[in-house]
């Protein structure tokens, strides 16, 4: 256990995370590895770059300017050196600067996560905390049918129908796109700042959103229901403190660490399902972009989206870590 | 152990429990349906020679122009829906099942060996296992299936297998570390009992029941995957649709009220993954029993 | 916590209410099918990238809606001889940058269009140009010289683009793909890609100053998005409207439909490889007639296309009315099987794109279950465009389904690339999907490209159509697709289709 005086609570945890970081950067260097093995076997850009009607000739000569001809192991040192530096090269199909298509396509997917990761956290767990309350009151059958639902249901499927409903039948939301953007700095566009924004916003997140929603209701539910039971809570409630105070501060903070670790962990579905929602509502995210790249073989788009969305969800998991030590001072760091 | 758990608590407890009761019985029928679809099915829809273009897009029997022996309508290529339901389930089931065993028996194998030895060995694999976990199944099969096209089911399985192993893994390590230093394994290894042993008759057998519950979770898990590869165009062949493949070609049907080619598959769909779910939550409550449901 | 549930909810009630406000339209948005892959003119020769090129850049010739050929940066135009073109060049144009058109930029482009990287997808056609010269030192007036003799050359200008010799020579292949610049009625201004292209008339255009402000391209791929955003008016013309979905779009009272026969045939392209069962010009019937194209018109197009009985359509050099269908015959088609030693029939691969065609893959699927009826099975590699279409380049394939549009109108052109025995070096053959080769038709071919006069030429032509289709069954010919629209009339938009589909806004106005 990782008690004792502040001092030595907070090195212990520094040098956690320090070692975390470092896992994590060779996880790095293994996905890196695996994507660049698995790429050299799959089809040959050089055709898809010198044309259909290219000479032997020139596409040799193409395959030299891109050096492709080069041994492996120097190609692939040149490639960790290049990706270090946030250089994947230019995407093979339209020859612009990877990273720069997928930094413009980022802030699209990370405004509709977020807000999906916000509906889902912010509903999932007052919806769970009110079903756990009274468990056998109407409401909260209701609220567990239909998160039973939620988790039953797929992705596309609840995205088709919420198109059907709200933009073909009562018309009231757009079907697809983004809307208006307001640029703010470098390639970051905001759909936050415009109601068209937001009103494009809101089917896309929901979709996104729905799954975890009903993960999360069912956390919450599960957790405060065996919190309540507790000899501690059961305590408060006899000393006689108000039902609120003895909810949030005692059950729910207890309920808290897993939801947190749990909405962590669902970082890669929610970046996996993100593909699917984009897909659905034409949404101009890196999804949508990754979709294309691999329909087209367009190799360094879909290793440099590999890479970013492994370095998203590993900072992510060192971030949860930390935030499971604050809500529990208790857990050791070993 | 398991006998006896199963003859005297579990199922008196199946029986007083309505939702899984429906779970188990919705489970049993869509599986007979799927057994055996070649002699339910009016139609082989994988069979060209069977199908008619003259039969497509029929509506189901019940409406206007619905027309024998198509009870559900047909879809675009004269496919009878309730027949390609029935193989779809095949297809799902299939999916369902061996995933379940492929990486129930890795992941258990993995996570009691890690946790028995413990060590460098455990660190090692506890260390993939999470880097694995926390880039998600669906990702990680996306990304595979887009890499490899047009492998059919036996790379859709392989996909999610690959991935999701260590679901298992790490339950299991769970348990093996929790009854490892218990009394009785304990008192096994005294008498020097060989290790193999001590893992089959001390260890797996407190640790099926947390095992199970992940199962019936992974289950429903691997069939919605297979629906979403195959309806991002990355899993079955199209014209040996799945339930996933169905929804995906008859979802441009609904703007032109041709709503059977969707929502029947959709239906199918969601009935297999909540009857597995209703399933998964009672096993839950079951093994934990503190978590009585309301 | 409830309050702010409350709130939120409330919030998202108001914004999903809210209208649109109304603003003066001098925007047009046109939903598209297929996104432009780059903002190089020469990266792509996909009719989605061209048909976006031709608003920002130029060709010496354009094509009006009719498809008839007329001046653009070239004010005039003939041959001189065999190998040689004399082309007037406009004067007073300016590119987007402020640069002077001048015949070095024409000389620069068509330099530009041997280079195969970076990309380049007309490496065929500039590999035809020997030289450009300026004629008798006056730079307004040039020669382009080609290495044989080419008598579609003229006709295939419209689509080749003129690119500004120094910001092209001066900025990288990034920029150039990112940020056109040209000559056309249209100036870019951003791309979003994978969700729209927005384009700002220019007001100095050599044409005079498109009458439109605004112009967006929507590409929107899924079926059933387009069709909601048509409804919604979220985009205001909808090109190719999905025929699955034809009759409610047409019942919907705030939209106009437009449709015209579409000059894209859809075809079988099928190997003769020595040995193989195809190479028996009598399977080749059988297959022709266990073919009910009229049932795939009926079922599969939903009445949205035309039989059709050869590669090219009737306005193309070398189309021959007197060619007819095969008779649809399935019992026919068993009797030429086992004539020819398959009673049993065979297997055999059908490849074809799944994104590509109209319904491409729902065809596919339905010849299938047609030559099952005889006896051949078919085994079905449907696939991506990005996919299919290097392996139709690799000419490996069995079966395959393939749809053909000559934008230069002309089957001597069409044939060399999709018939003609494969010759990578002489530039024959590179579309020629399964390596098809027949020495006669070659013959035939050869004969005909060497003819200077179009008459004579074109009645060549026709023969070598007639002899491919009637006797060789070269390939299996199928429909020709339907072109439609989607007008969202609120709009107030006029709108012409033109026979290549091209989406061009100079043509177009808002209002009455």
């Amino acid at each position: 256990m990782g008690q004792g005086d502040p001092p030595h609570a907070s090195i212990v945890m520094l040098t956690y995370i320090i070692r975390r970081i470092a896992q994590s950067l060779i996880v790095l260097l293994a996905v890196s590895m695996i994507c660049f093995v698995i790429f050299q076997y799959l089809g040959d850009p050089v055709i898809t770059l010198a044309g259909r009607y290219a000479t032997q000739e020139q596409q040799e000569a193409v395959r030299e300017s891109l050096g492709l001809n080069r041994p492996l192991y120097v190609q692939y040192a040149t490639f960790l050196a290049n990706a270090a530096r946030g250089n994947f090269g230019l995407s093979y199909v339209s020859q612009v600067p990877v990273m720069k298509l997928i930094f413009e396509r980022l802030p699209a997917t990370a405004e509709m996560a977020a807000t999906a990761m916000f509906i889902a956290l912010l509903l999932g767990i007052s919806l769970g905390v009110i079903s756990s309350l009274r468990p056998r009151s109407f409401s909260s059958r209701a609220i567990m049918s239909g998160s039973l639902l939620g988790i039953s249901l797929p992705t596309f499927l609840v995205g088709i129908l919420l198109i059907l409903v709200f933009a073909v039948v009562l018309r009231v939301l757009p079907p697809f796109g983004r809307g208006r953007v307001v640029h703010i700095v470098g390639t970051w566009s905001t759909g936050f700042l415009t109601l068209d924004g937001w009103r494009h916003l809101i089917l896309p997140a929901l979709t996104l959103g729905m799954y975890q929603l009903a993960v999360l209701i069912r956390l919450t539910r599960g957790g405060m229901l065996e919190a309540l039971q507790e000899d501690y809570v059961r305590t408060a409630w006899a000393k006689g403190l108000s039902a609120r105070l003895v909810i949030f501060k005692h059950a729910l903070r207890n309920v808290l660490i897993p939801v947190v670790t749990v909405a962590g962990l669902q970082m890669g579905e929610l970046i996996a399902f993100s593909i699917v929602t984009e897909s659905i509502f034409q949404w101009p995210g890196t999804g949508k972009l990754l979709l294309n790249a691999i329909y087209e073989t367009d190799n360094p788009v879909i290793v440099a989206y590999v890479m970013i969305a492994a370095v998203i969800i590993l900072s992510i998991n060192i971030l949860v870590d930390i935030l499971y030590g604050i809500l529990n001072p208790r857990i050791s760091y070993d | 152990m398991i006998k006896r758990l199963f003859h005297s608590r579990v199922l008196q407890h199946f029986f007083k429990d309505p939702l899984a009761i429906i779970g188990v019985l919705i489970l049993f029928v869509m599986l007979i349906g799927a057994i055996f679809a070649p002699l339910i099915a009016p139609q082989n829809p994988y069979d060209p020679r069977a199908l008619s273009l003259q039969d497509s897009l029929q509506p189901p029997l019940w409406m206007p122009g619905g027309k024998a022996p198509f009870l559900l309508g047909t879809d675009d290529q004269g496919r009878d829906i309730l027949s390609t339901i029935l193989y779809g389930c095949r297809t799902s089931f299939t999916v369902g099942f061996s995933v379940v065993l492929l990486a129930g028996l890795i992941g258990v194998t993995i996570g009691l060996i890690a946790a028995f030895y413990g060590g460098v060995l455990d660190a090692v694999t506890m260390r993939v296992a999470d880097t694995l976990f926390s880039f998600s199944t669906t990702l990680m099969a996306m990304l595979l299936l887009g890499i490899f096209k047009g492998g059919g089911i036996p790379l859709v399985i392989l996909a999610i297998v690959i991935a999701d192993w260590v679901r298992y893994a790490r339950t299991m390590r769970g348990s093996t570390l929790g009854v490892k230093q218990e009394d009785y394994v304990e008192a096994a290894r005294a008498i020097g009992s060989p290790n193999l042993r001590i893992m089959f008759r001390h260890i797996l057998p407190n640790a099926i029941p947390p095992i199970l519950v992940v199962a019936a979770v992974d289950f429903g898990a691997a069939v919605m995957l297979e629906a979403t590869l195959s309806f991002l165009g990355v899993g079955v062949p199209i014209n040996e649709p799945s339930l996933g493949m169905m929804i995906a070609s008859g979802k441009n049907y609904i703007y032109a009220g041709m709503w059977w080619l969707t929502i029947f598959p959709g239906i199918a769909l969601i009935a297999i993954v909540l009857g597995v779910n209703l399933l998964a939550d009672w096993l839950r409550e079951e093994i934990n029993p503190r978590l009585k449901r309301g | 916590m409830k309050k702010a549930v409350a709130l939120i909810l409330l919030g998202l009630l108001v914004v999903g209410l809210a209208g649109l406000v109304g603003v003066a339209k001098d925007t047009i948005i046109v939903g598209v099918g297929a996104p432009p892959r780059t903002m190089n003119p020469y990266g792509s020769d996909s009719d989605a990238n061209l048909s976006v090129m031709s608003n920002i850049f130029d060709g010496l010739l354009q094509r009006d809606a009719n498809g008839d050929l007329m001046p653009a940066l070239a004010t005039s135009w003939e041959r001189i001889d065999a190998l040689t073109w004399r082309f007037h060049l406009r004067k007073g144009v300016k590119f987007h940058n402020g640069n002077d058109f001048t015949w070095e930029d024409v000389k620069f482009s068509m330099e530009r269009l041997k280079q195969p990287y970076p990309v380049s997808e007309f490496l065929a056609f500039g590999n035809l140009i020997k030289s450009v010269e300026m004629v008798n030192g006056d730079p307004w007036t040039i020669d382009i010289v080609t290495t044989v003799p080419t008598s579609y050359f003229d006709q295939n200008l419209h689509q080749i683009f003129i690119m500004d010799k120094e910001s092209t020579e001066n900025r990288s292949i990034g920029e150039i793909g990112e940020n056109p610049i040209g000559t056309g009625a249209y100036k870019f201004v951003k791309w979003v890609k994978g969700s729209y292209l927005k384009l700002e008339a220019n007001e100095n255009y050599w044409g005079g100053a498109p009458s439109v402000k605004y112009a967006e391209f929507r590409p929107i791929t899924e079926p059933s998005t387009r069709v909601a955003a048509i409804s919604t008016g979220t985009v205001d013309i909808l090109q190719d409207v999905p025929v699955e979905l034809f009759n409610s779009i047409a019942k919907n009272p705030s939209l106009q439909v437009i449709t015209r026969p579409a000059r894209r045939s859809i075809w079988l392209g099928l190997g003769n490889k020595p040995g193989t069962p195809t190479s028996d010009v009598r399977v080749r019937k059988a297959m022709y007639m266990a073919i009910n194209e009229q049932e795939i018109i009926d079922k599969v197009m939903f009445g949205h296309a035309d039989l059709c009985s050869q590669i090219p359509d009737p306005p193309t050099v070398g189309y021959d009315a007197s060619i007819k269908r095969l008779p649809y015959d399935p019992a026919q088609a068993k009797k030429l099987l086992a004539e020819a030693g398959y009673p049993d029939g065979f297997m055999i691969t059908l490849t074809g794109p799944n994104d590509r065609y109209v319904r491409d893959e729902q065809i596919e699927q339905a010849i299938v279950t047609q030559l099952s009826k005889v006896g051949i099975k078919v085994t079905l590699d449907s696939k991506p465009k990005a996919v299919y279409f290097p392996e139709v380049d690799a000419h490996k394939l069995e079966f395959y389904l393939i749809g053909w549009f000559d934008g230069s109108y002309d089957f001597g052109r069409s044939f060399s690339k999709l018939l003609h025995s494969v010759d990578k070096d002489a530039g024959l053959g590179g579309l020629n999907g399964s390596g098809y080769s027949d020495p006669t038709l070659d013959k035939l071919f050869e004969a005909s490209s060497g003819i200077i006069n179009p008459q004579l030429r074109g009645q060549e032509l026709q023969i070598l159509n007639k002899v491919a289709m009637d006797e060789k069954i070269a390939i299996i010919p199928l429909h020709y697709q339907e072109d439609s629209y989607a007008i969202y009339k609120a709009s107030g938009v006029n709108f012409t289709p033109r026979s290549d589909t091209w989406v061009v806004f100079k043509d177009m106005s808002i209002g009455k």
